[in-house]
């Protein structure tokens, strides 16, 4: 393999590995949180593709593509605490919540996609980029776009960390989701909480839909994919750690990019899943997760 | 004196098992009520009731201060005043000390992040924890250490009655005497409190009225010199002579 090639497989990994980064995060947050997973996060990323789309598109308002971007991402967080009240509230002090809330998002997941399907049709659509054009740092090429979306990717992800760990509010949330009982105790409205914690991953899904819709086309089953790749990198990543899902996605974007090249895009999601059961099987807790969870 | 809290008629059952039975009882201010009985008497139960933590009261009133407090959410009960420890040390583990305490100051929405700070510092001093360890996580402090984060979390929340649950056990005879001298500062404070122990050396050392309940129900209650020697509470502890 020459250089300009390796630097192409890794750049192709480090973009991959910002996008996974997004779309794990928000379903690490909810598993850690609420202890459910949460179907409907592929829907999530395409209904925030979708909504940018008509905020920010000139063929819908034409807001332009930041703007269109945030009223997205904003709009996404309400829908996740929406979501929250109506399919997982209900069953929060269920025995078998697990369960129920795997039956009740995947409801929501479909209940979404179809809404996008009857909204905007199945016809493909892109969201215009923000930048066009290409940036070239010696071997490096990259596509603008790609520029943009590590470097807010990026800026997001510390964001998200210093909000959870120096915050308030993002220290409630780390609480709630060690210690239920004892945070209301402390005063915490775990209910209020719980809904942030799905509104926030919601508006992070929403994120990742808008630079996916940038550089891909969108569909309103544009999620399917991106729910996978999510569960691989959280189940590789663990969960003890905020930072566990973003390393694993580095890990997993740079191995796709590695196994596209070698094996080919078609067996590429069978290397993955391969990977994600010798995992389970090997150190169940995570490849950067500890064996105890919290009390 | 008025009663800081009251319960009357309080009542809790899982199934056929009746855990609490129609209990009354009321703590004045200062004062510190003790509790006592065999494991699986409703000692427990009674606090997780009376903070709707993790279940609430199947029937009974709860008063906080002469107001009804049984209608309100878990945390509201919490941020009017009443703070509650668990019997095993019940912390947020890979939050610092500090943190933990930091949660409950802010809990109870008094000020700013700096004077929730101040509260939390402060809270951590009264309980002895030592300012040195403040940035260690909670998760790897010592069994005793944890138990004073807690009790310095339900001090943060600067409470009206504090209900301990066992907070000797699994403590070394030095250690439950820093507990006796914890409680007794914190009733030189004035604060009001609701004592669950076993350990009943500590128990009659700190309370001014003892109650003791078995199945349940309240089988004993008064001076604890007096409890202590009533035959029905030695029954419930040794059982009956034959």
């Amino acid at each position: 393999m020459d250089l300009p090639t390796l630097i192409s497989i890794l750049q192709s990994g480090l973009a991959l590995g910002v996008l996974y980064a997004l779309m794990a995060f928000g379903l690490a947050i909810v598993w850690t949180t609420l202890g459910i997973f949460n179907f409907a996060h592929g829907a999530f990323i395409a209904a925030g593709a979708y909504l940018a789309w008509q905020f920010g598109n000139a063929a819908a308002f034409g807001l332009g593509y930041w703007a269109g971007a945030v009223l997205a991402v904003a709009a996404m967080f309400v829908i996740g605490a929406v979501v929250q009240l109506l399919l997982v509230r209900p069953f929060e002090r269920h025995r078998d919540i697990v369960l129920l809330t795997v039956i009740t998002t995947l409801a929501g997941a479909t209940i979404i996609t179809n809404l996008l399907n009857v909204i905007w049709g199945p016809r493909m659509k892109q969201i215009e980029p923000a930048l066009d054009g290409e940036i070239v740092f010696g071997l490096v090429h990259m596509r603008s776009q790609e520029a943009v979306m590590i470097a807010v990717v990026a800026v997001t992800l510390f964001a998200l960390g210093w909000f959870l760990l120096r915050t308030p509010l993002g220290r409630s949330m780390r609480a709630v989701a060690q210690n239920r009982e004892a945070a209301q105790l402390m005063g915490l409205d775990v209910r209020l909480l719980y809904a942030l914690t799905f509104g926030l991953a919601a508006a992070v899904a929403g994120l990742a839909g808008v630079f996916i819709g940038s550089i891909r086309f969108m569909s309103p089953t544009m999620g399917d994919d991106p729910l996978q790749k999510a569960l691989v990198v959280v189940i590789l990543g663990g969960v003890a750690r905020f930072t566990s899902s973003v390393y694993a996605a580095f890990a997993v974007g740079i191995i796709e990019a590695f196994s596209t090249y070698f094996v080919g895009l078609y067996w590429t999601p069978a290397v993955l899943f391969g990977l994600m059961i010798l995992v389970l099987i090997v150190k169940p807790e995570g490849l950067f997760g500890r064996r105890q969870r919290s009390v | 004196m008025a009663a800081v809290l009251e319960a009357r008629g309080l009542s809790k059952s899982f199934g056929g098992l009746q855990a609490v039975a129609d209990i009354d009882f009321a703590v004045a201010e200062g004062e510190v009520l003790g509790i006592a009985g065999p494991n699986g008497s409703g000692k427990s139960t009674l606090f997780n009731i009376l903070t709707k933590v993790p279940f609430a009261a199947d029937r009974g009133t709860v008063l906080l201060d002469g107001r009804p407090i049984q209608g309100r959410r878990p945390h509201e009960i919490a941020r009017l005043g009443v703070a509650r420890t668990f019997q095993r040390e019940s912390v947020f583990p890979s939050l610092s000390a500090i943190d933990n305490v930091l949660l409950a100051a802010e809990g109870a929405r008094r000020g700013g992040f700096a004077a929730c700070l101040a509260a939390a510092e402060q809270a951590l001093d009264l309980a002895g924890f030592p300012a040195t360890l403040h940035n260690m996580p909670a998760g790897q402090l010592p069994v005793f250490l944890r138990k004073l984060v807690m009790i310095a979390s339900a001090l943060a929340l600067q409470p009206r009655v504090l209900l301990l649950d066992e907070p000797a056990s699994s403590l070394t005879p030095q250690e439950i005497e820093r507990i006796r001298a914890l409680i007794l500062k914190l009733v030189g404070a004035g604060m009001t409190i609701l004592l669950i122990e076993h350990v009943l050396p500590l128990l009659t050392a700190v309370s001014d009225r003892l109650m003791v309940l078995d199945h349940g129900t309240l089988i004993a209650s008064g001076r604890p010199a007096e409890v202590i020697a009533d035959p029905a509470v030695i029954e419930a502890y040794l059982g009956r002579e034959r």
